[in-house]
């Protein structure tokens, strides 16, 4: 009794049980690894019991999926090279995307009041606490716990998850924190009824607060409540990641290159913030497509990044 | 078959078996009727063999559910023990009772198990407050009770386990 409820405090408050997690950790994985078999097994079955009309059709839609997205990258290719000539011109940091590692969700927390999954990626694997968790289509979470060959990750959904995000179409701001009732949405915290947010608004990753590398999609806006009796507009938004049907995920680092050297460059040049808000209130508003705003984006962002630190 | 050994082979396969049902994807809507196999198994043993199965088992058997859930160290631990304290003092009586009134026993035990880890949990800052349907786990698990003491009760008898 007494050695239990030192435990439990001596693991809420301090670390020193990391070590005795971490090893007692490696007799959960056979567990888990046994658990997942039927799922593994399904879908080896459902990788050789396909029939050759079925593989034809897929190739078929694969082939015109990657036509469309070679389209895409040569119009990307075209916004990447602005950008980077916009971003010379500021002497911000190149961004560099880190290290990209793939995993597999094997089980979900059977906990109620949280929302975590279990990845089949861990300590061994080079996996630490913090990456961001992507599957093909958004972000879908952070490591939370890393076990010897799995770990823990919170999802963007969970009530204690918060997720700095900003609108896509015109750079607003705002926390979105998983809904507390139990159902996989997001709800915008603390977000102004002024403030120009719209149904179908696509919310990015900001990456303030350094977690997240920047400019993933997260959510899209689902319900937007002015209520006059509330100080704040109550707006919902659907993650755009496909939270309980994907399999397949990948972790990303997000590599700072010297976080203090983007500290001097962020804070010194005070003159970027009213030229952004100048930006932002002349050359955003006619243009609503998102490629110009993509374009402009670059210089809102560091106005944000001032004033975080400033 | 080894028979009249201590067989503590079978209890940890038991127990084995039961961490596996735990970990065992939900789909999201049956998530509060999961039924506590870990928590079950461990009052079948404690009310079977009370001289060799007692709180201290009860208190490894918490800390590995911990450690296979990802929740707090100790948390299911102490609620187990606590489980197993109460089915000590009560397993003369229990092994009396018919099947049906040791389900209402299992679902008073079951209730308490998930009501304690749940404000531990909240305590601690690693689940929010949510409804009271979780306690429907404790229902779920007192309907399963006299499948699960039969098959346990078999396993004991034909493997001399004591």
């Amino acid at each position: 009794m007494v050695l239990s409820v030192a435990v439990i405090f001596a693991d809420s408050r301090f670390d020193y049980l990391d070590r005795v997690r971490y090893s007692l950790g490696l007799l959960t994985a056979p567990v888990y690894w046994l658990a997942d078999v039927p799922a593994r097994v399904s879908y080896w079955i459902d990788d050789v019991f396909v029939s050759h009309g079925d593989l034809i059709e897929e190739n078929a839609r694969l082939r015109e999926e990657l036509l469309f997205a070679q389209r895409e990258l040569q119009l990307l290719a075209g916004l990447a090279s602005d950008n980077s000539r916009l971003r010379a011109l500021q002497e911000a940091s190149a961004e560099v995307q880190g290290r990209v590692l793939t995993a597999e969700i094997i089980n979900i927390s059977s906990n109620i009041g949280s929302r975590r999954v279990l990845i089949n990626r861990g300590a061994q694997h080079g996996v630490h606490e913090g990456q961001a968790l992507l599957d093909a289509h958004g972000l879908m979470g952070q490591v939370e716990e890393v076990l010897p060959f799995t770990s823990w990750v919170m999802l963007i959904t969970d009530p204690r998850h918060g997720t700095p995000v900003q609108v896509n179409r015109n750079g607003e701001r705002a926390v979105a924190r998983g809904s507390r009732e139990g159902i996989p949405e997001l709800e915008l915290e603390f977000v102004p009824d002024t403030a120009d947010i719209v149904e179908g608004d696509l919310l990015v990753s900001s990456g303030l607060g350094q977690r997240f590398p920047k400019d993933y999609p997260v959510a899209e806006v689902t319900e937007v409540i002015h209520d006059r009796g509330q100080p704040f507009a109550i707006i919902k938004a659907r993650p755009v990641a496909q939270m309980d049907r994907t399999r397949h995920v990948m972790l990303v680092d997000l590599e700072l290159d010297d976080p203090s050297a983007q500290l001097e460059s962020g804070a010194a040049p005070v003159w970027v913030d009213s030229g952004a808000s100048l930006v932002d209130g002349q050359d955003m508003e006619p243009e609503s497509d998102t490629s110009a705003s993509s374009q402009a984006e670059p210089v809102v962002e560091a106005a944000a990044e001032t004033q975080e630190q400033g | 078959m080894r028979k009249r050994s201590s067989a503590s082979w079978v209890i940890l396969l038991s127990y084995f078996i039961a961490y596996l049902l735990a970990v065992v994807p939900f789909p999201e809507w049956a998530l509060n009727y999961r039924p506590q196999w870990v928590a079950m198994v461990m009052i079948y043993w404690t009310m079977a063999l009370p001289y060799r199965v007692g709180i201290g088992y009860a208190w490894m058997a918490g800390l590995m559910l911990d450690i296979l859930e990802g929740s707090l160290l100790g948390l299911n631990a102490l609620a187990l023990a606590i489980i197993a304290y109460i089915t000590l003092s009560l397993h003369q009586r229990l092994r009396m009772f018919s099947q049906l009134q040791q389900s209402g026993v299992v679902l008073a035990l079951i209730g308490l198990h998930l009501m304690m880890t749940y404000w531990m949990k909240i305590a601690a800052g690693q689940s929010v407050a949510s409804n009271m349907l979780f306690l429907l786990g404790a229902l779920s698990s007192a309907f399963l009770w006299p499948w699960l003491f039969v098959l346990l009760r078999q396993l004991r008898r034909s493997f001399g386990v004591r």
